[in-house]
Parts: C-alpha cells; structure tokens; sequence
C-alpha cells in the first residue's frame, strides 16, 4: 500500500513535466490560430487604413456575431460527434417566427423565448432521432434543413415577415453601446456561457465523454442518448436566436435569410481546431476562428476584391489551417 | 498418403513478455484433414498466421513440398498456394459472389468488367465446392452456410495446397456443416491438404485423419484419429502440471446471495439458469468462444434485449439499460477496454471519474474528478505520468486498471462482472488485476469473472460455473475439482 501511494505521488512530481509535450501541441495549435489571426489584423491594417476605425470594428463584429452564435451551438454537437446541417434553415425558421408572433401582437420578450423554444424543439426532434433510432444525424439535420426551410416559406407564402415592433426589439439586432454593437456582446456572453458549461459541469464533461467513445460512455452508464438530444436542443436554440437578432436588425424577417449558414458555421469549427470525430476542441477556438473569417472577409471588402474571390481565399485558408492542424497534432503525437 | 505436404519445425515465436510459440513441429501429408487442437491461448491462431506469411517467425523452418518455404507477406503465402478461411469471414457482404469471388481479378475488356466471363468463372468456383446459389447473390442475402462455401470457393481460385479453416463450425448449424465436411471431402481426394481448426471433439472424429495438439506454445502430442478416444486427446490439450496450483485456502463466503440469477433468457444465443453470487463472492464463468459468457454479462448489465429474472439485494431485479444497471449498483469491465472500456483520446483523471459526476454539485467536474478519483488511481497504483496523461499512452495493464478505478471512483457497486479482464495484459498486470479484484470482493462486492483462462478461473474463482453453447451445464469448487475434470466439461459440454 506504501509503495502505491509512494509511486502516485512520485508521478503527480512528474506531471507537469510528462504532460508537458501534448499540453505544448495543444497550445501551439490554439495560439497558432490566434497568432494568424492577429497577423491578418496587422495586414489588414497596413492594406487598408480604414480596417482599424471604430466604424469598421463595430460593423466587422455585428455581420460576423450571428455566424458566431450559431458556430457555438455547433461546436458542442461536433464535440459530441455529431453534425448540425439544419442550422440556417432553423435560423431563417426562428427570423420569421419572431416577426409573425409580434405583428400578431405577442409581447417582445414571449415572441423572443417562443421563437428559440422553436428552434430548441426543432434540435431535439433531430438529434433524438438521431440518438433513440441510431440514425446518421447529417441525415436527420439534412431533412431538416429541407423541411424546416419548406416550413418557413409556407408561413408566409415565401413572403417577409414585417416585424411591427417596439424600438427596443429593434436595438437587440442593431443597437450599439458605444462603438460595440449588443449583438457581439451576446456572441460574446454565449461564447462564455458555452465554455463554463463545457468545461464547469458535469454535462459538459459527459459532452466530451460522448465524443471520445460513445460505447465505453454507454457503458460507464451515461446517459448518452439524452446528451446527444440536448446538444441538437442547444444548436437549434442558438440557430433560432440568431434568426430573430436579424429580423430585429432589419425590422422584417426573411423566408430566404441565412442559406448556406451551416457550412460557414462548420468551417469555424473546424478551423477552430474541434475534431470532426468528436471529444476534442472547444469553443474558444470557434470564438476565433469565427473573427478569422470576418475578418479575412472584411479585408477583401476593403481592398474592392469581389465576393468571388472572397471565396476562393476562405477556402484556402480552411484547408491551410486543416494542413497545419494535422502536421502539429502529428508531431505532437509523436513526441 | 505418406506424401508430406508441410512440414513446420522448431516453430519459435515470441512476442514482447511472452514466448507464443516455443519449437512446435507440424506435419501436415498431401489429402488429408488434419486437425489442430489447443486449448485458448495455446498457440494455434500464431502458427497459422505464420503459415500464412502474416507473422515472421523467430526461430524453425517450413517445408512446402520438400521446399524451404518463408512467407513475407500474407499475399506470399497465397500465392504459394497457402489459403486460410477465418473464422471472420473475409466477404464484403454488399457486393455479389461473383465480385467476392473475383475481387481484384475481375477478367476485363480495357476498363470494362467482363461480366459474362466473370460470371461463368464464379460458377465454376462455385460449382466445385457443390453450392447451388446464383453468383449474382449479395454476400449479405446469403445464409451462414453458404457464406461459407463462398469463401472457400475464394481461397480454392487460387490453387491451394493447403487450405486453413479456422472454426469454420463456430458459425454453422448441423446439416450446414455436413455440407462444408463434404466439400472438405472433395477437396482431399483432390490431394489438397486441409487443416481444420476446431474445439469441437465430436467434429475432429467425424472429418479429421490425424490431429496436432497444441498446449502452452508446444506440441504436445500428434495423433492418429480413428484410433484414439477424444478422452485422450483432451488429456493431452489439459496437460498434467497444471493440477499443483491450488489457491490459498480462503473460506468460502456464506450467507445470503446479493445477485440471484434465476434465468437469463437471449433467444437464440443463451438460456441461463440458478446462478447466485453471494457478497464477497468470485464466481467464475468459464467455457469456449461463443459459449455466451459475454451475452450473459451484457444482458444482466442491461445492455442487449433479454428475458433476465433475477433479484439484485433481494428484490426483483432487471436492468433496461447499462445506466440502470448503474444506478442498481452493477459495474461492468467490458471485454474490449479499448472500445468499450476507456475513452482513449481522453485523459486517465477523466476517465477514472467519469462514472462518478451523476451527483450534485454537477459542477467543476475537472476539479472534483481529479480530487474523487486520485484514492483510486493511487490504491489500484495505476502507472501515469499524472491524472492529465491520455489514457490511451498507457500500458495494458494500466488501461485495465482505470476501467476499474471508474468503478472504484464511483463506488456504491454491488455487482462487479468482469469480462476477459485480463486479456492480453502479461503475467504480473494479470496477478497484480487478480489482487485488486479479491480486494473489492472482500469489502463485500459479488463478483462474476467470465474467462478463457482456466487456470486463471480456479485460482481465483470461489466456484465456477461452466456454460456451454448458451446453457450453464455444470458447477464446480475449485478447491475440491481437479482443472482437468472442469476443462474436460468446457470442452466436451459432458456434466460430470
């Protein structure tokens, strides 16, 4: 028994310097991402002069916080394996609801909370198919994202929603305080919100527990199936708060908003460094990535390249950062 | 029939801690059945590997028709004519037969497949191994049986020598498995030679010539069928030495049971009668692959749709899922640690506290794990460099034991059902597994301990209980029953 505890305490003295290794990839890989981000603002700003005024910021944060949003809910569905392609459709879905239940007269606040229990509802109805009948969730989400979208045309005919509202329904979306738009201030919150739930409590843990190996997760007597139903609960929720801050912004909700969202909120994930496969990652890396990507957009704008190139570039960047992530953790894996 | 088609000698393979093979000889003559024999773990699946050109072996030679024979590669060894039919079949179920049969070898016209012609070669093959099944069939449409013959029409395009058939039985019903026995038939009076792998005594009379035993990495007898009983033949599989290990006498805990088996019913796979488990108790399951060990642990763990009437505490007692039986107070170590077991990309800390966060305050999980599950870590003495060191850097042995230190972690277990837990670990995990096992027992958990290894089972098992295809035919003490009368019951499925 003496022996035992001898040799654990021996080998906590070792800790930091074992873990040493794999802790050092790790942070190689998150201040990478955080080194080139800050590398594509000193360029930026050198390119163009007006990339570092106030306005700029302001309107930068604003276009990129509902991608962000959304990114979030779907870096904890990625966590656990899964994959969330409904997002835009739930999104537009959540931006018409809002708009509806208001013209109809419905308060501010209830409109809001009934909008993203919508898009909450809609999440769980996805990934527990997904969980209780051991169905593909790009499958589940990718009917959604057909059905859902259906679904919010016939609300309106394919027509807009006018969102006749109360002014401070309307500075949720496009209000700033200061030079710093609310919008970003609730990416922000939620970012945080995210990450305390993820790495404080005992549901985040089992998110990551679910990721790594949902059989031994199973078998350790989780309760998977519920985990894998909350995240989509939790990605819907967002998508659709993301919807409603845009009908707030623009005053009139969008049958056709946010097509394609699920792509550009998947390729924050991913360069955010969150494994595809699950149990790796986290939102912090999403957080950036997500300014990344505005801000790679953002410079484009300045510099009068069109939106074509635009996409030419984000996707080389995706796939460099993908390189790099790959080279590292190899390394890292070796050491 | 003195033609001899193979000759293995002096056959050393070892791995790391342990010496797999250590000088078997094997002869193997032109058209006949010859069976390989051996208790789990004795060294049969190694030979054939080595056969086969899958393993290099260390020290020996093989002859090949009087020729020095050294696969490199397992493509070496077909071409030479050395084809293996696994227990796992080799098929890929979604295409047809004629694709299986022609994987790769497909006749073509420029880019195009010749279908016709692939079709007419897959019906010869077929043809020959006297299967009626369209070639157009999907592997997957098919039944067992004829899954079966399908592979061995595969390794027949080949030209083989000799032909390997690892528990072909395992899978197959009776009248199916005359089929394959006459095919075997066919084959030999072709002048192929077959080795055929198998457990089953009553199989080896009724197809094989003579018969290769293996025990402990060495040849311990070779024997002319027709004329030796299979009581002899099991002797020599069970060896004598074995006998001298007793366990320390510990008495036999007493009172009343904690686990109450009554039945556990899987249609088709298991029927499992009256076993009970009392607090402090190692009950020892012990029977071939596929006998239903793991079935019966998954079921009482909740983890397959079964019938299960059985009293946990003394109340009635059925878990619908692992999460139940959790919370009923049943621990499983599953057979597999790495797939079923442990989270690899995950650190040791989170792993051993994984089990142990269904509790308030649902909050800092990181912390709280690491403080909950260092008494276990550190009683079990896991080897880490740390609780932040990915469980998947870490020995065998160690791996095992951060399965357990979840338990532990955990605490409040009943029921502990260990499965295979000391597979591929070396001599000292296994004993130092064993201690921390008895330890739990003696703090009052019911213990049930399925394992391949016997000897394994009678030093640490208080009683055993011996299944056989599904049923649990036989119980014994191990302090009074000789191994050899327990092994003979695992094998034959004859109650003594």
């Amino acid at each position: 028994m003496t022996t035992s505890i001898g040799s654990s305490v021996a080998a906590s003295a070792e800790q930091a310097g074992g873990a040493r290794p794999r802790r050092g990839a790790d942070l190689i890989v998150k201040s990478n991402l955080l080194l080139v981000f800050l590398a594509l603002c000193v360029v930026a700003t050198l390119l163009a002069p007006q990339f570092l005024t106030g306005r700029n910021i302001a309107n930068l944060l604003q276009q990129s916080s509902l991608t962000g949003i959304v990114a979030i809910g779907m870096t904890m569905v990625v966590l656990t394996a899964g994959i969330d392609l409904s997002v835009g459709s739930v999104a537009a879905f959540g931006g018409m609801t809002v708009a509806i239940l208001m013209a109809a007269g419905v308060p501010v606040l209830p409109a809001i909370l009934l909008s993203v229990l919508a898009g909450a509802v809609f999440g769980a109805i996805m990934g527990g198919l997904s969980a209780y009948l051991a169905l593909p969730a790009f499958m589940t989400t990718l009917a959604g994202l057909t059905a859902i979208r259906g679904l919010t045309y016939l609300l309106t005919d394919g027509k807009p929603a006018e969102a006749a509202g109360a002014e401070s329904f309307q500075l949720l979306g496009g209000g700033f305080i200061g030079y710093v738009p609310i919008v970003g201030i609730i990416f922000v919150v939620i970012t945080i919100l995210a990450a305390v739930v993820l790495r404080g409590t005992t549901f985040g843990e089992y998110v990551y527990a679910v990721g790594s190996n949902k059989e031994a997760a199973r078998l350790s007597g989780l309760p998977v199936r519920g985990v894998i139903t909350t995240v989509f609960a939790v990605s819907g929720a967002l998508a659709a708060l993301a919807g409603v801050l845009l009908t707030s912004r623009l005053t009139v909700g969008q049958p056709t908003a946010f097509n394609g969202l699920e792509l550009d909120a998947i390729a924050a994930v991913v360069l955010g460094g969150t494994n595809l496969f699950g149990g790796r990652g986290g939102v912090f890396g999403t957080f950036v990535a997500v300014l990344l990507l505005s801000v790679l957009r953002n410079l484009c704008n300045l510099l009068g390249l069109g939106s074509f190139f635009q996409m030419v570039v984000t996707g080389l960047i995706l796939l460099v950062a993908l390189v790099l992530n790959m080279l590292i953790e190899r390394r890292g894996a070796r050491a | 029939m003195t033609d001899e088609r193979l000759r293995m000698s002096g056959i050393v393979k070892r791995f790391p801690g342990t010496v797999a093979l250590d000088g078997v000889e094997l002869t193997v003559r032109a058209g006949e059945v010859h069976c390989l024999l051996g208790e789990n773990g004795a060294g049969k699946s190694t030979l054939m590997k080595i056969l086969a050109g899958s393993y290099r072996p260390d020290e020996g030679t093989i002859l090949l028709d009087g020729e020095p024979f050294s696969p490199s590669t397992p493509h070496a060894g077909l071409a030479a004519g050395i084809a293996v039919i696994y227990q796992e079949l080799d098929l890929l179920p979604d295409l047809t037969v004629a694709q299986n049969l022609l994987l790769g070898r497909s006749p073509r016209f420029g880019p195009f497949v010749r279908r016709a012609r692939r079709a007419g070669l897959a019906r010869q093959a077929l043809d020959r191994v006297g299967a009626r099944f369209p070639v157009t069939t999907r592997v997957r449409d098919l039944p067992i049986a004829a899954q079966q013959l399908t592979a061995i029409a595969k390794a027949l395009t080949a030209d083989a020598r000799v032909i390997v058939m690892d528990e072909p039985s395992a899978t197959l019903g009776e009248s199916e498995l005359e089929a394959v026995f006459g095919v075997i038939r066919s084959l030999t009076e072709e002048g192929r030679s077959v080795i055929f792998i198998s457990h089953r005594l009553d199989e080896v009379k009724a197809i094989g010539d003579r018969a290769t035993v293996l025990r402990d990495g060495r040849t311990a007898g070779v024997y002319d069928v027709a004329s030796t009983t299979p009581d002899e033949i099991v002797a020599a599989m069970i060896g004598e030495a074995k006998e001298l290990v007793r366990p320390a006498g510990r008495p036999a805990p007493e009172g009343e049971p904690l686990l109450t088996v009554e039945r556990v019913h899987v249609p088709g796979l298991i029927d499992v009668r009256d076993i009970d488990v009392r607090p402090g108790e190692v009950v020892g399951l012990a029977g071939l692959g596929g006998a239903g060990r793991t079935t019966l642990l998954r079921a009482l763990f909740g983890d397959l749709k079964a019938h299960v009437t059985a009293r946990l505490d003394g109340r009635p007692f059925r878990a619908g899922s692992p999460a139940a039986a959790v919370r009923a107070g049943l621990a499983l170590v599953p057979e597999s640690r790495k797939e079923q077991g442990l989270m690899l990309g995950l650190s040791v800390g989170r792993n051993a506290a994984i089990a142990a966060l269904d509790r308030p305050p649902w909050l800092l999980p990181g912390r709280l794990g690491r403080r909950l599950a260092a008494p276990a870590l550190a009683g079990l003495g896991v080897r880490s460099v740390g609780q932040s060191q990915l469980v998947g850097q870490l020995s065998g042995g160690n791996q095992q034991k951060v399965v357990l230190a979840k338990w532990i972690t955990r605490g409040g277990i009943k029921v502990l059902l260990l499965d295979e837990p000391t597979r591929g670990l070396d001599v000292g995990a296994k004993a130092d597994l064993y201690r921390q096992v008895r330890d739990l027992a003696g703090q009052g958990v019911a213990v049930l301990l399925a394992s391949s290894e016997l000897n394994e089972l009678t030093a640490n098992a208080d009683r055993i209980q011996v299944l056989y295809e599904g049923r649990n035919i036989a119980r014994f003490d191990p302090r009074v029953s000789p191994e050899s009368a327990i092994a003979h019951a695992v094998i034959t499925g004859a109650t003594p």
